[in-house]
């Protein structure tokens, strides 16, 4: 046999064994998370408490970091009884969070994970100050409020709690559509003020309601800074009058033509009522 | 692996002791430098310290 | 020793120790690098100071303030460019009937086989002809000149794929390469014009070469490597740039608008590791490419002058590949450490998540690739007399070599779903758990290193004979060194990996790989004194069997598959985006791909390429066939 064809075969045989290993592995695929439309309509408690079994399952990406002990990068939150956790660290001296219930402890320490870090869990060298864990309402994670408490609900019911978390009601609805805006067609206008920040993100980058996000001017004390003219300018063109210290570009420029007029005055009212 | 021709048994023992003794002693000081660095110190008996 | 002796170094000596220093250099840098990556870590308590930093602010500029009126006026109309990442819906791609992401995988890594080829050959042949100079040695010379005529026609096939691949982008991802384009902007200019620059300094630097072949018009022809080297690495890195960014975007908002300048753009978090990490994997890929192109001749020849020929050729290949080869899984161990900063989820989705199960078959690889190495230094060792003091150790490096392939190929324990742990019966395998785990595996791949330097040092030392007198108290120190740290290696890993804390653990490791680090530089010093003008046994080179010449061609085999499998990964740990957190994929092929559907489009590229290669090497050797001239009786006969 000549020396082409020989190299050939052993070449091509060798790949061939790679091939077989890696069909022998089990076979999973990575399915990117699916936008869920929930029918707030007819969704029951238990409806309520599957959908946040799987998001805390899937979407979440939950399960990534905690696992049981031996394996998981972050406190083992299905072995343990959450609500008594939460309970333990409202008392724990070292807790410098605002939450006063479990349901509230649970709720912060997925949009602010740095509230509070169970010892051992910090980010290295950060001595247990800073959380390495995401915001799970921002990319990539970016679960919406109503997602949420659907985990918060699972994370209740799974060891027996009572749940404490509403229903979500048909208001609700609003923040479903901005979750998932392939739907298509208009969301409906908001009809609360918070409704109408919530449904245009103002949270996700300024401090408002709660939130305490950073990439733009904090709003939670702009009362006392601006008059309600001067909100609504910076809402409609953002670009006209930069804080100092940020940076022109960064704001969406097309609010003005997104929002209802009454959406835009419910912010506006909002924000002028922000003092501190 | 070597020609152990120009010194005697006890010579070679004794050198190769010494050796031993000094690469054990930088490998300890070698564990104990690298995780200080990386602020994990550790004890005499090489367990965590704190 | 005789005069005579101390008078005639034998080359491939030289040579070796050239790459020696090479390979210290190459060390020191990764080492350097690791005391950066564990310096960043410790900086990572400071993010929140960015935070802190624009922190509330209380006054407000205001200038020329416009009514509201006219400021709405004035903003209304003229629609505002979008500036934020486009967000397609599934809709918005192009459907050809075939997977569009089978397409560019194709395209891509093609383009990156070879792309890989064409930037490391040129560089080691610089080094090459660079040593041909100092020890004034032509047949240096002509090697250098060997490899760069057997690759040349990968530069045409490396810009043909690059076309097809940016054309293929365009045409079924247009909505993510407007948004690229418009992030990286003027930089695909400069990416273009270097083109020209490299296809400058090829040519000029192969056609040249015996124009410019002495004195100081060798000088000239050594530039002209050099900036051809410094065209091809700047095009690597800023090509480099738009992976990083994909996976660990900077210098734009969260909602992907552009806010600072192309080089806070490209001086992402990941943009060094990779740049490292592929710079020295493509001097191993072309390392082991070129081997089989000497193996391939070596096997197709009995001639004695030939063979000798091709046996220095596909030793010094080897020798390249698996230099460059060890320090990898340390800037490799770099990039995971930086992906981890970056994002743990992203980290643990690469590690821990469902693309747990491919580090099982890249172990496999790199078991492969190590156990070819060996394999083929054994075999060499053939080619002196003076190895059979060192054969008995063969089978023990063999038997360790093994143990730890096994155990670093036994599965790591994952949590993929409630349903595949009830499967399971526990998040453990009773029996394996304690191998699967980490600290495990980091023993393993050390002690995997250091016998494969080991057989390196064997092979080394085995046509010399040590002549200072203190060699036998540096052989005590170099038997010391080894049995300490594989001691120090073995101790650290179970100690701090099963019986401490995580994060002792994840700080042992470098303990680790410092220990295998220091085998391997005070085995390069030791020798490089202790053999200084050392005794040599003769030794033959052709002398060696054929079938380790099939060692060579596992090496390109392994490493082409390995390199797939490793872009698969990379490319899966952004999951469902174009660009992590930033722009996301709303395709049909959105998902990440099972482990064997990605093994089967890896073989399908690693096949495609072997097929290019060889049409490479064919067209290099049908430059020297000349067609004899047809006698007048063959015309005859014909007519």
């Amino acid at each position: 046999m000549n020396v082409l064809a020989k190299s050939m075969i052993f070449s091509v045989g060798l790949t061939l064994v790679f091939t077989l290993v890696a069909n022998l592995l089990p076979q999973v695929e990575g399915e990117a998370p699916v936008e869920e439309e929930v029918d707030l309509g007819s969704l029951t408690m238990d409806d309520f408490v599957t959908l946040g079994e799987s998001l805390f399952m899937g979407k979440g990406t939950c399960t990534l970091c905690h696992k049981p002990a031996p394996l998981g990068r972050a406190p083992d939150i299905q072995g343990d009884n959450m609500v008594e956790v939460a309970k333990e660290r409202l008392v724990d001296p070292r807790y410098q969070g605002k939450a006063t219930s479990p349901e509230a402890y649970i709720r912060e320490s997925m949009v602010d994970p740095s509230a509070y870090v169970v010892a051992g869990w910090g980010k290295k060298g950060s001595n247990d100050s800073e959380s390495p864990m995401p915001h799970v309402d921002k990319p990539p994670t970016a679960l919406s409020g109503l997602e949420m408490d659907a985990i918060i609900a699972w994370l209740e019911a799974k060891d027996g709690n009572e749940i404490t978390v509403a229903l979500p009601t048909m208001e609700a609805s609003a923040e479903v559509a901005v979750v998932a805006p392939a739907g298509g067609g208009l969301p409906a206008p908001a009809a609360t003020p918070e409704e109408a920040v919530t449904k245009y993100g103002c949270q996700a980058c300024h401090t408002l309601l709660g939130s305490s996000a950073s990439l733009g001017p904090a709003l939670d004390d702009v009362g006392d800074r601006l008059e309600p003219e001067q909100i609504r300018q910076s809402i409609i063109a953002p670009d006209a009058v930069i804080t100092e210290g940020y940076t022109s570009g960064v704001m969406p420029q097309d609010f003005a033509g997104k929002m209802t007029v009454q959406e835009l005055e419910m912010i506006v009212k909002l924000l002028a009522e922000q003092k501190q | 692996m070597g020609d152990e021709k120009r010194m005697g048994l006890a010579g070679t023992l004794m050198v190769t002791l010494v050796v031993f003794a000094v690469v054990l002693a930088a490998f300890y000081g070698l564990d104990h430098l690298i995780m200080s660095i990386q602020g994990l110190p550790l004890n005499m008996d090489l367990s965590p310290a704190g | 020793m005789s005069n005579d002796m101390s008078g005639r170094i034998s080359w491939p000596a030289i040579f070796s120790g050239r790459l020696w220093t090479l390979l210290l250099v190459v060390m020191l840098t990764v080492a350097g690098a690791q005391t950066v990556a564990q310096a960043a870590s410790h900086g990572m308590g400071s993010a929140d100071s960015a935070e802190k930093r624009i922190a509330p602010v209380g006054r407000v500029q205001v200038e020329g303030q416009p009514l509201i009126e006219e400021a709405a006026a004035a903003s209304a109309p003229e629609a505002p460019e979008p500036l934020a990442a486009p967000q397609p819906q599934r809709k918005d791609y192009p459907n050809i009937g075939v997977s569009s992401r089978a397409v560019v995988w194709i395209a891509a890594q093609m383009h990156l086989f070879f792309g890989a080829l064409v930037l490391a050959v040129p560089l080691f042949v610089l080094v090459i002809e660079l040593t041909g100079l100092v020890t004034k040695d032509e047949r240096y010379d002509d090697m250098a000149h060997e490899f760069m005529k057997i690759s040349l026609v990968g530069f045409s096939i490396t810009a043909i794929f690059g076309g097809t691949l940016a054309l293929a982008l365009f045409l079924l991802y247009p909505d993510f390469m407007g948004y690229m384009m418009r992030v990286f902007g003027v930089q695909w200019l400069w990416y273009a014009a270097l083109f020209f620059v490299e296809s400058f300094f090829l040519y000029t630097y192969y056609y040249g070469w015996n124009a410019l072949r002495y004195g100081n018009k060798k000088w000239v022809h050594l530039t002209l490597g050099l900036m051809l080297n410094a065209a091809g690495m700047t095009i690597m890195v800023l090509a480099n740039s738009w992976a990083t960014f994909m996976m660990a975007p900077s210098g734009v908002s969260e909602t992907g608008v552009v806010t600072g300048s192309i080089w806070e753009i490209m001086k992402g978090p990941l943009w060094n590791p990779i740049n490292l990490h592929r710079f020295i994997a493509n001097i191993g890929f072309g390392g082991a490419v070129v081997g089989a192109y000497a193996a391939f001749k070596f096997l197709s020849t009995r001639d004695p002058k030939l063979r000798a020929h091709y046996d220095w050729m596909g030793y010094t290949s080897n020798f390249i590949a698996i230099l460059a080869f060890l320090p990898l899984p340390f800037a490799g161990y770099w990039l995971m450490a930086e992906i981890y900063a970056y994002s743990q989820q992203m980290g643990i989705t690469a590690m821990g998540g469902i693309l747990a199960w491919l580090f099982i078959v890249q172990a496999v690889l790199i078991g492969t690739i190590l156990l070819a190495g060996n394999f083929y230094l054994w075999s060499g060792m053939s080619r002196t007399e003076g190895s059979v003091r060192y054969q008995w150790m063969i089978k023990y490096i063999a038997v360790i070599l093994v143990i730890c392939f096994l155990t670093w190929m036994t599965p790591h324990t994952l949590i993929l779903s409630a349903r595949e742990i009830s499967v399971l019966g526990g998040s453990h395998h009773h029996i394996l758990g304690p191998l699967g785990i980490m600290p495990a595996k980091n023993i393993a791949v050390n002690l995997m290193l250091i016998v494969t330097f080991l057989s390196f040092q064997l092979y080394r030392r085995s046509d010399k004979v040590a002549v200072v007198p203190w060699a036998s108290a540096a052989n005590a120190c170099m038997v010391a060194i080894y049995l300490v740290a594989i001691a120090n290696i073995i101790f650290v890993g179970v100690y701090y990996g099963y019986f401490t804390n995580t994060v002792y653990k994840v700080g042992s490791s470098v303990i680790q790989v410092a220990s295998t680090l220091v085998v391997i530089i005070s085995g390069l010093v030791i020798d490089g004194f202790l053999y200084k003008g050392a005794k040599r046994l003769p030794s033959h080179w052709g002398q060696v069997s054929d079938r380790s010449q099939y060692a060579l061609f596992a090496l390109p085999i392994a490493f082409t598959w390995l390199m797939g499998l490793m872009g698969y990964v990379r490319s899966s740990v952004k999951t469902h985006w174009h660009v992590y957190t930033v722009m996301k994929d709303n395709s049909p092929d959105n998902f990440i791909p099972t482990i064997g559907y990605a093994g089967n489009m890896i073989t399908l590229v690693t096949i495609l390429f072997l097929l290019f290669v060889l049409f490479m090497f064919w067209i290099a050797n049908l430059s020297s066939t000349r067609q004899t001239r047809p006698t007048t009786a063959e015309g005859g006969a014909v007519a």
